[in-house]
């Protein structure tokens, strides 16, 4: 169990790291719509838990999924989104991690729960737009006026970043839950998983 | 011209410009104050064969600016908060955003790794990061591949495939999944067979080094960065 | 080898082989799918133990030295591997990294990478090919790019296992050199091959497997005077060949007519047909070099293109892209991609615009599918998977089936099954069009050959021996 990663560790990484990177900027597109943008972590957190729960099935060793993490983000960096996300997401991908050698790498509840925490990641790439909130609401506090302002900071604001999270959290865990299932459907079906 | 042919940096020093560029989302600054910063963008883009995109970042971000500062204060209604989203947008993530672009788009993946091997990254890191990149063009051909089976089967942008959107991320996951497990084991395999597993450094033929271009680039950013910081702690006094 | 017996799972995979295998050797593995040949490479380059794992019994040596000892990293100074699939054996994104790729890991000093460099790209005559995306690569010249790559090791040793199986036929003549200058240099060959007709003249003894067990061993002129059919292997020499079908199979076939065939990626044309005649209902080869635009010819015929404004003339009908669409299905290369469900019976199914379970059930039994019509389409063989993909294109009732490449790879046996496939296809009404590089598939089911180069039909005819003999025979 706690034996060093090995090439094949190394590479699978690497090759589940590009679906969920590909999955993420396919529907990141759909995020160029601005409402939807703040909606971008709950559409990942939706359509990531099938590869990442194939992913599981090849991972029993403390590392894969903290360093799945950081590639992650250290592609979101190069695709500037700033260094942000890598701090997060391998933040998140070390907590799941930690959940996960709690259920020894093969219980489903600890990997449901795993997914729900690591997909907060992506929450890494929306956070500079959180912090950059009050400057926003200046800008429209200066065009708008006040009351205008007070009417809409409630959507940007703390409380809607947690509730961001909660939701993350909870889609993240169901789609999980839905990757399960297709796993059992397909690929068990299928003899690889 | 002659000069756009040398132009080549140090994937080091790419890296080093985007961390340093990745402050400015933070804090909203006069441009005064960030011109340098914004500036390292369009040069680099402009001095490497990109010209067309570096002109239309440095207008799509003068446009942004210049509504930010003329146009928003007599602005009202649904029409300021999209220039504001605009603008705000525009003005602190364009330059990350082109910079990663020019990164991105500039640097060959040998260097990329060279250069990584270099600064002692350990190999649990270089390893998958290379096949990321090894992998994504492989993803993008099977996606095509598969769209195309799905038109042949009267699956497109057709009613019969928007009734069921879930279906259709299904099938879209579940050859693209079984190839990614078959081409990790296989690529796997063809790797150990080549001796990735040496517990040996990797010795490597290409060769990154500084060159002037790097220093130069570098110390701008370090300058750009220096007044954007100066700026910010004065700013923070006074509050 | 001594005495090694080998099992992945329940079943026993090799049995009791032994085998000596001298320094400068070329070695030929043959035999059916299955029979154990890929297992004694994964012995012979340390992925067995290294990589898969098993119940094992004996030793494998490599110079008095145990091979299950040693790490893989250091087998790989002495041992070089080429695999099957181009596609997955590349690490690297640019043809040079790949080439040098093997030395780096070994951590060998920079001027001796250079020289390593320089030399292999002389001997294989890659100069052309340095410094590309792999992306951009044909089949043909990717494995040349990985034959350089484990070059560059200087291994004593090379195990190559089905390298041919996604290259044209002169491609394959490209390969024999190879393994002629790696003879020259002293090196030991292993290799493990369906595709015969290639290794006539480099190879010095055959080993034929059979359920495991070597079985027959041969000197190569001995083999050259056996019944290749009868233990189940594809010819070893192509001129012995004849056709079967030299007639149309209609006594008096209706023509279809494609009119205005082109398409261009960005300034280059790649398809050009102005205007060509084809049989109906016949099956019909498509021959041609890599590169020639077939697989570009089959995505417009198939309406995969949007920009091909072509059409195709049939029963007095202009059908369009859209219309093409829906009379046409191409069953790919890699079938993986265009299976969908969870059963054999689901596909099927998905095909049609009314569920209709007793056709279905009727078009797997004819298939000879019946049995595993519950079963994953993933779960099945490279033939089973084809077939699924043949029943759910009857299914839609399509008229135009376009095959790429459905026989790369496989041996007699799977080959003979997709003629009759072919065959039955034809009872049906419905017209085949085959990609292939494949002379032996084309002798045994096709009755009309499409000859392209250059994104153009250089000709059409009736089968006819001489002319195919000359474009396969001739290319080395």
């Amino acid at each position: 169990m706690s034996e060093r990663l090995n090439v094949k560790d190394l590479i699978t990484v690497g090759i589940f790291s590009v679906i969920i990177i590909v999955l993420i900027f396919i529907f990141g597109m759909l995020g160029y719509i601005p409402i939807l943008m703040i909606a971008l972590p709950i559409l990942a957190a939706l359509i990531c838990g099938i590869p990442f729960m194939l992913f599981l099935t090849r991972v029993n060793k403390f590392g894969m999924v903290t360093l799945m993490g950081l590639i992650l983000g250290i592609v979101m960096f190069l695709s500037g989104h700033t260094w942000v996300p890598i701090l997060v997401f391998t933040l998140c991908a070390f907590i799941a991690d930690c959940i996960l050698k709690m259920g020894d790498y093969s219980s489903v509840k600890n990997s449901i729960v795993a997914h729900g925490v690591f997909i907060l990641g992506v929450m890494g790439n929306m956070l500079p737009f959180f912090i950059m909130r009050d400057f926003y609401l200046n800008g429209l506090r200066s065009s708008m006026g006040a009351d205008y302002v007070n009417v809409i900071s409630p959507f940007i604001n703390t409380p809607v970043l947690i509730v961001l999270i909660i939701l993350t959290f909870i889609v993240g865990m169901a789609s999980a839950y839905v990757g399960k299932i297709v796993l059992k459907k397909h690929f068990e079906k299928a003899g690889i998983a | 011209m002659g000069l756009g042919l040398n132009f080549t940096l140090d994937p080091k020093t790419k890296i080093i410009i985007l961390a340093i560029l990745s402050f400015m989302v933070f804090n909203d600054v006069s441009l005064y104050i960030s011109g340098i910063l914004v500036l390292i963008p369009f040069i680099c883009l402009f001095f490497s064969n990109h010209k067309k995109s570096a002109i239309i970042y440095i207008i799509a971000y003068i446009a942004a600016k210049y509504v930010q500062i003329y146009i928003l204060p007599t602005a009202t209604g649904l029409l300021a908060i999209i220039l504001i989203t605009f603008s705000y947008t525009a003005s602190r993530m364009l330059p990350i955003i082109m910079m990663g672009y020019y990164t991105i788009t500039t640097t060959k993946v040998s260097e990329f790794i060279a250069s990584m091997e270099k600064s002692n990254i350990p190999k649990d890191i270089i390893i998958p990061v290379s096949v990321v990149f090894r992998y994504i063009p492989s993803v993008f051909e099977e996606i095509k591949l598969i769209t195309n089976a799905m038109k042949m089967r009267g699956f497109g942008l057709n009613i019969k495939s928007l009734k069921n959107p879930l279906k259709l991320i299904e099938f879209y996951m579940i050859p693209i999944l079984i190839s990614a497990v078959k081409t990790a084991d296989e690529l796997s395999a063809a790797s150990l067979t080549r001796g990735l597993s040496n517990p040996e450094k990797r010795t490597h033929l290409l060769e990154v080094k500084f060159t002037r271009m790097d220093y130069v680039l570098l110390a701008l950013t370090i300058i750009g960065f220096g007044i954007y910081a100066f700026n910010f702690l004065r700013g923070v006094a006074i509050a | 080898m001594r005495d090694v017996s080998f099992s992945y799972d329940k079943d026993k995979n090799l049995d009791n082989i032994n085998v000596d295998i001298r320094e400068g050797e070329v070695i030929l593995l043959c035999g059916e799918s299955g029979c154990g040949k890929t297992t004694i490479t994964r012995f012979l380059n340390g992925l067995i133990p290294n990589f898969f794992d098993g119940k094992r019994q004996g030793n494998v040596y490599l110079n008095d030295e145990l091979i299950s000892e040693m790490p893989i990293y250091e087998i790989s100074k002495n041992v070089g591997s080429v695999f099957q699939n181009p596609k997955t054996q590349f690490f690297n994104v640019d043809t040079t990294s790949e080439v040098v790729f093997g030395c780096e890991n070994l951590s060998m000093p920079i001027d001796d990478i250079q020289n390593r460099l320089d030399n292999v790209v002389d001997d294989f005559q890659i100069s052309h090919l340095l410094d590309k995306s792999i992306f951009k690569l044909s089949g043909g010249e990717k494995q040349k790019i990985a034959c350089a790559s484990v070059s560059a090791v200087h291994p004593d040793i090379l195990i190559l296992d089905e390298p041919s199986s996604n290259l044209d036929s002169r491609s394959s003549w490209d390969f024999e050199n190879i393994i002629r200058k790696w003879k020259s240099q002293g090196k030991t060959v292993v290799i493990a091959e369906h595709k015969l007709f290639f290794l006539s003249d480099v190879v010095d003894r055959v080993l034929f497997l059979n359920n495991g067990r070597i079985t027959d061993e041969w000197s190569i002129e001995e083999f050259r005077q056996i019944n290749h059919r009868e233990f189940g292997l594809r010819q070893l020499n192509l001129e012995n060949l004849t056709c079967k079908r030299k007639e149309y199979y209609s006594d008096s076939p209706e023509f279809m007519e494609l009119k205005n065939f082109r398409f261009h990626y960005g300034k280059r044309q790649v398809l050009d047909i102005d205007d060509v005649k084809i049989p109906k209902n016949e099956v019909i080869a498509i021959i041609g070099k890599n590169g020639a635009g077939k697989s570009t010819f089959a995505n417009c015929l198939c309406g995969l293109k949007r920009s091909c404004k072509g059409q195709l003339i049939w029963d007095n009908d202009a059908l369009k892209r859209n219309d093409r669409l829906k009379k046409t299905y191409m069953v790919m290369q890699d079938v993986n991609h265009q299976l969908f469900t969870e059963s054999v019976l689901d596909e099927v199914l998905l095909s049609m615009d009314d569920e209709n379970f007793e056709l279905a059930e009727e078009i797997l039994t004819n298939l000879n599918l019946i049995h595993l019509k519950d079963a994953h389409p993933m779960a099945l063989s490279g033939g089973e998977k084809q077939r699924v993909a043949i029943a759910s294109a009857i299914a839609s009732e399509k008229e135009i089936l376009i095959f790429d490449e459905p026989t790369s790879g496989l041996d007699l046996k799977n080959m003979m099954k997709v003629s009759e496939n072919l065959i039955y296809l034809q009872k049906l009404g419905i017209t085949s069009f085959i990609i292939t590089h494949d002379y032996e598939l084309i002798m045994e089911a096709c009755s009309h050959v499409l000859h392209m180069d250059d994104g153009r039909i250089v000709d059409s005819y009736k089968i006819n021996e001489e002319k195919l003999k000359k474009f396969f025979l001739n290319s080395n």
